[in-house]
């Protein structure tokens, strides 16, 4: 015998119905997905996401702004914003390595699927918090750059790996303060540029896509194969 | 042959405890140097530094207070270091949580507080050492620029205290929350307690709040801090106070878990954590007491007299209109200008008996009350010497958060209607009608038409204030007659009349 003949049903055996396999293999995809967000401890992302709404409700319900004009107001609302992106930046990293990398044919997908809605969800969390009123540039403003980091946020993972991948929104949060503080204009620093500006908007949505093309192609980089910070 | 039973039996010794802890300690933390996340993250720190701390610096006179503003004064290079610093001294603390050793170091010979403090101190001397050969290229650079005056220590000090503050910070999280959430939490908080700092600082010149970290009020305000007076100590040994005590407590809550260590431990982790925050709380009390003096902040409770005493130096010295302008060697490099800008003012005035036989340069001093600040420029003494704090002026060439770089006859006319402002007795007011018809005369006279002398004013004044106006009205009439005045008759009009000029008895019906 052949372990050629093992795939082949028994002789007289009765064939599983399509249905029963579509529904084993929508719990399985479940169970994936679901095992997916656990290891990448999206609930507890989910939880700081819902505070970070909350910080910013908060922080525009009572004036927390930063004397100094029209761009000092934006640096608390943007702080936020790159906690946010910091967030789903991280939930990226993955302790399995190698193992997970190889049995998951899945994996990119669901990183992709991840990072979308986990910037979906972001946005929503802050667009709920800036219902407090008062928010600069108000909710495209919002979209446009909270995108952005996250997209620079997942192509920090890339290079750094998910654990470091927050340094990356953090670092722009900087370049964005002394751009403000020097009134440069750049589109590639677009919470500088108007909420309808169009170059902001095309810089902004260059790196998202970029942040999620790569997050789903490469993934972040493994700690442990590769020498960096993660490990 | 002799054999190994003759041979003297050496007795080795168990090495004494005494040794081999500083032994153990010392490969412990240098196996902790070696796996560091640190080096990893300073590339982008040293990055940051440069696009926001050095880069906008040079872009401000060649003068140490006006250089480190932006990156000392209002702590930008805190924030380049420190939320990164938090961040990855997270990571590092929560390394044995998140890798499910907690355990396994627990039950080790030596205390797990004590080897977390170990790890703490790998992570805070990369971050610390990287700081301090950071700012001090970057001081290099300065020297090698020409940068006049002394370089703030002090405020390094405070910097490099707040590296360590932060690293200490970001541990606890760390410690206690060993997540892979923990170091873009810590770094989060970081930032947002340098905005809320800066949202606070701006806004409060006294009190509580000069103790947060970017508050540059009465301490980076004026230029000639380190060039005619030292930088005063008091404020950043206040912050040093506060930003160890910080530390020191966080360090202190690392130890208080059950599983830091024994109970003996523990409690000097419990007295540790006490001793730091009282460290904090004093400094806070220290800092509310502080008061603006004429050269910063002065704390009573830390001040050394021996700070106010000036820095000697010999001027240098050059001429206009044949009187001697003295400067200090720190603004040697704007000598030139200020001989240019005040030679035609001194040609007119020349002669008279109110005018100066040298100028020479004094120290800005802080504003103290509600008038507004000093005076750029004063005329007293006899024989009459002309006094100019060029710290007050916008000196030519690049000028930090101007909207432009400042402009040779800019720095003129700012000089020109300061002078004219002392020479008629105006002073920082705007003066009695007839000095200002004097002083429109002296100006137009300089070579500032009459069109552009509202403007000027308006450029030089601090604050806000009306708008520009036209040069029309009674004033600008009795000047345009004073400028149609002969020169010999206006300089002997002078001569009979400065007295009661300045003395703000003249109307504008005396004027010729």
């Amino acid at each position: 015998m052949t372990a050629a003949g093992l795939h082949r049903p028994a002789p007289g055996s009765v064939p599983p119905a399509a249905a029963t396999t579509r529904r084993n293999l929508a719990a399985a995809g479940w169970q994936l997905a679901r095992l997916y967000l656990i290891s990448r401890r999206v609930p507890m992302a989910l939880a700081l996401l819902a505070g970070l709404g909350v910080l910013l409700w908060t922080a525009l319900r009572w004036r927390w702004n930063i004397a100094g004009g029209a761009a000092a107001r934006q640096f608390i609302p943007l702080t936020i914003q790159t906690g946010a992106a910091a967030v789903i930046a991280v939930t990226t990293y993955r302790p399995f390595g190698e193992p997970e990398r190889v049995a998951g044919r899945w994996l990119p997908w669901l990183r992709l699927a991840t990072a979308v809605a986990l910037t979906a969800i972001a946005f929503g969390a802050l667009a709920a918090g800036a219902a407090a009123g008062g928010m600069p540039g108000g909710t495209l403003a919002l979209l446009r750059n909270l995108a952005g980091m996250a997209g620079i946020g997942l192509l920090a993972a890339v290079v750094l790996g998910g654990a470091f991948g927050w340094t990356g929104p953090m670092a722009y949060l900087l370049i964005t303060e002394g751009a403000l503080a020097h009134r440069s204009a750049t589109p590639w620093v677009w919470p500088t540029r108007a909420p309808h500006d169009r170059g902001g908007a095309i810089c902004a949505c260059l790196v998202i896509v970029a942040g999620l093309v790569l997050i789903t192609v490469r993934g972040p980089r493994e700690p442990g194969r590769e020498p960096g910070p993660a490990s | 042959m002799a054999t190994a039973t003759g041979a003297p039996v050496r007795q080795h010794r168990a090495p004494r405890a005494a040794a081999t802890v500083p032994l153990g300690a010392a490969r412990l933390l240098r196996v902790e140097l070696r796996r560091n996340a640190m080096p990893w993250i300073l590339p982008l720190i040293a990055a940051l530094f440069w696009f926001d701390s050095y880069r906008p610096s040079t872009g401000t006179a060649p003068l140490y207070a006006l250089r480190t503003f932006w990156n000392m004064g209002q702590g930008h290079t805190i924030i380049d270091f420190g939320p990164f610093v938090a961040g990855v001294a997270a990571w590092m603390g929560s390394r044995d949580g998140r890798r499910g050793l907690a355990d396994l170091v627990t039950a080790t010979a030596r205390p797990r507080w004590a080897a977390q403090l170990t790890t703490w101190a790998a992570t805070a001397i990369w971050a610390v050492a990287a700081y301090l050969v950071v700012v001090g290229v970057t001081f290099a650079v300065y020297a090698y620029q020409g940068v006049g005056g002394t370089p703030p220590w002090w405020w390094v000090a405070v910097g490099a205290t707040a590296v360590t503050a932060f690293s200490a910070a970001g541990f606890a999280v760390g410690a206690y929350w060993p997540s892979r959430f923990a170091a873009p939490v810590a770094a989060f908080g970081g930032f947002l307690a340098m905005a809320m700092s800066s949202q606070t600082g701006f806004r409060h010149t006294s009190g509580w709040a000069l103790i947060l970290p970017t508050n540059s009020n009465g301490n980076f305000d004026q230029a000639d801090a380190g060039i005619f007076y030292p930088w005063l100590p008091d404020l950043p040994i206040a912050r040093i106070m506060f930003l160890g005590g910080i530390a020191v407590a966080a360090l202190g809550l690392a130890g208080l878990p059950a599983r830091a260590g024994g109970q003996w431990l523990r409690r000097a982790a419990a007295v540790i954590t006490l001793a730091g925050v009282a460290l904090a709380g004093t400094a806070l009390g220290l800092a509310s007491t502080a008061r603006p003096s004429a050269h910063g902040m002065v704390i009573p409770a830390v001040h050394d007299a021996a700070n106010d005493t000036p820095i000697t130096y010999t001027p240098v010295c050059g001429h206009a209109a044949g009187v001697p302008v003295c400067l200090n060697p720190a603004y040697r490099p704007w000598l030139p200008d200020m001989t240019a800008a005040l030679a035609p003012v001194l040609t007119e005035v020349a002669g008279l008996p109110g005018a100066p036989v040298r100028a020479t340069q004094v120290a800005a001093a802080y504003p103290s009350g509600d008038g507004g600040p000093p005076q750029a420029i004063t005329l007293s003494g006899h024989p009459p010497v002309l006094r100019m704090s060029l710290g007050s002026l916008d000196l030519p060439g690049p000028c930090g958060f101007c909207d432009g770089p400042v402009a040779t006859r800019q720095f003129a006319g700012q000089t020109r209607l300061a002078f004219a402002q002392a020479f008629t007795g105006a002073g920082n007011g705007s003066g009695s009608p007839a000095q200002q018809a004097v002083q429109a005369a002296l100006l137009r006279g300089a070579g500032i038409p009459f069109a552009a002398q509202q403007k000027l004013m308006a450029s030089a004044r601090n604050g806000p204030g009306p708008a520009p106006g036209p040069a029309t009205g009674p004033v600008y009439a009795a000047a345009r007659r004073l400028a149609t005045v002969p020169a010999a008759a206006r300089h002997a009009w002078l001569a009979a009349h400065l007295a009661a000029l300045r003395a703000g008895q003249l109307s504008l019906k005396d004027l010729p």
